[in-house]
């Protein structure tokens, strides 16, 4: 059952990264949208120590906009970049759009 | 040792050596391979074929799902809502033992179809994950950090200095691939090939037009040969 539907507004949570983690640092604190619902699959961090049977939870295909990504994102307005991400990193993005983190 | 009389420099220099010290993976990869080969997990023989077959793959298997995705446009659907099935029509099977991944590495393919409105490009940040069932070994600059830190921060800047410039009314789209599914880029069919048979059209879909780092031309087939101004010979 997963937690977040397509639309939805996201922000990813900025959790220690206890020795491994795909979540990129670029991303913590940021707001993007879910594009996709991505399979269920075992989360990384279990993974990683051959914990096959590890945490598993439904992944999704998160899209932000460069400009809320990079705080002086030279580019085009309209330019985005796509990532995944497993439940766990997501919350609900604050009803006002956020600050981006500095 | 050179002298100045071997290359025409006024200077002399010491001959390049290789460097007497193996590098820790080097090490590493030399033990693990040879205590394989010693319990019997592989012959010596295995590995060399593995490595030769695995040096020329090549980009083959890429360009001929995106020649089929141009003519056929039912295929084109199916290869968009399931990557792995869609290849498999083609015999490429990204679940089978194929020796460049396991299934736990890679399940899941999503070809990102470029159009006049979105120009896509893929990186791997983490690492340097890589189509390599369609698109073979990955180029040594892609799994530098020079591309895969600046590709996701300065997208139309690095495609730029891959020669690619992308109208700033085009979203340029960066993938990161940081989890299980693998990305590869559709890019668009070019004006002027209208009839051609899906062989033909092969010839112009290049690598760096599947990582999305460069568009198809009609004049620029993989047989071309870089002349000095960059023109096919």
């Amino acid at each position: 059952m997963s937690k977040f539907n397509v639309g939805d507004r996201v922000t990813i949570r900025d959790l220690p990264p206890l020795f491994h983690t795909r979540t990129q640092g670029y991303t913590r604190g940021r707001t993007g949208v879910v594009v996709a619902l991505r399979p269920e699959w075992v989360i990384p961090e279990d993974e990683a120590w051959g914990r096959y049977e590890g945490r598993r939870e439904p992944f999704y295909m998160v899209r932000f906009n460069q400009r809320d990504l990079w705080p002086d994102y030279g580019g085009v307005a309209i330019d985005t970049l796509e990532t995944e991400f497993s439940e766990r990193w997501l919350e609900p993005a604050s009803a006002s759009p956020a600050p981006g983190k500095g | 040792m050179n002298t100045s009389q071997d290359h025409g420099h006024d200077h002399s220099h010491a001959a390049i050596e290789e460097r007497d010290e193996a590098i820790e993976f080097t090490v590493l990869e030399t033990a693990i391979r040879e205590l394989s080969i010693a319990k019997g997990l592989f012959s010596a023989e295995d590995h060399r074929r593995f490595m030769e077959w695995y040096d020329q793959v090549g980009h083959t298997g890429g360009a001929r799902v995106v020649a089929r995705a141009w003519v056929d446009p039912a295929f084109k659907q199916r290869l968009l809502a399931d990557g792995v099935a869609a290849c498999k029509e083609l015999g490429i099977d990204w679940l089978q033992p194929t020796g460049v991944g396991t299934p736990s590495d890679y399940t899941y393919l999503i070809v990102c179809e470029n159009t006049p409105q979105i120009h896509n490009v893929i990186v791997c940040t983490l690492c340097s994950c890589y189509p390599r069932p369609l698109l073979g070994m990955s180029p040594a600059w892609y799994e530098r950090s020079n591309y895969r830190r600046r590709v996701v921060r300065w997208p139309r800047q690095v495609l730029a200095e891959f020669g690619t410039i992308i109208p700033g009314d085009v979203e340029v789209r960066v993938h990161d691939s940081n989890q299980k599914t693998r990305y590869m880029v559709l890019p668009m069919r070019p004006a002027g090939t209208e009839g051609w048979s899906e062989e033909r059209l092969m010839s112009i879909i290049t690598r760096d037009t599947m990582i999305g780092v460069a568009l198809p031309d009609i004049d620029w087939t993989t047989s071309s040969t870089p002349s000095g101004t960059g023109q096919p010979a």
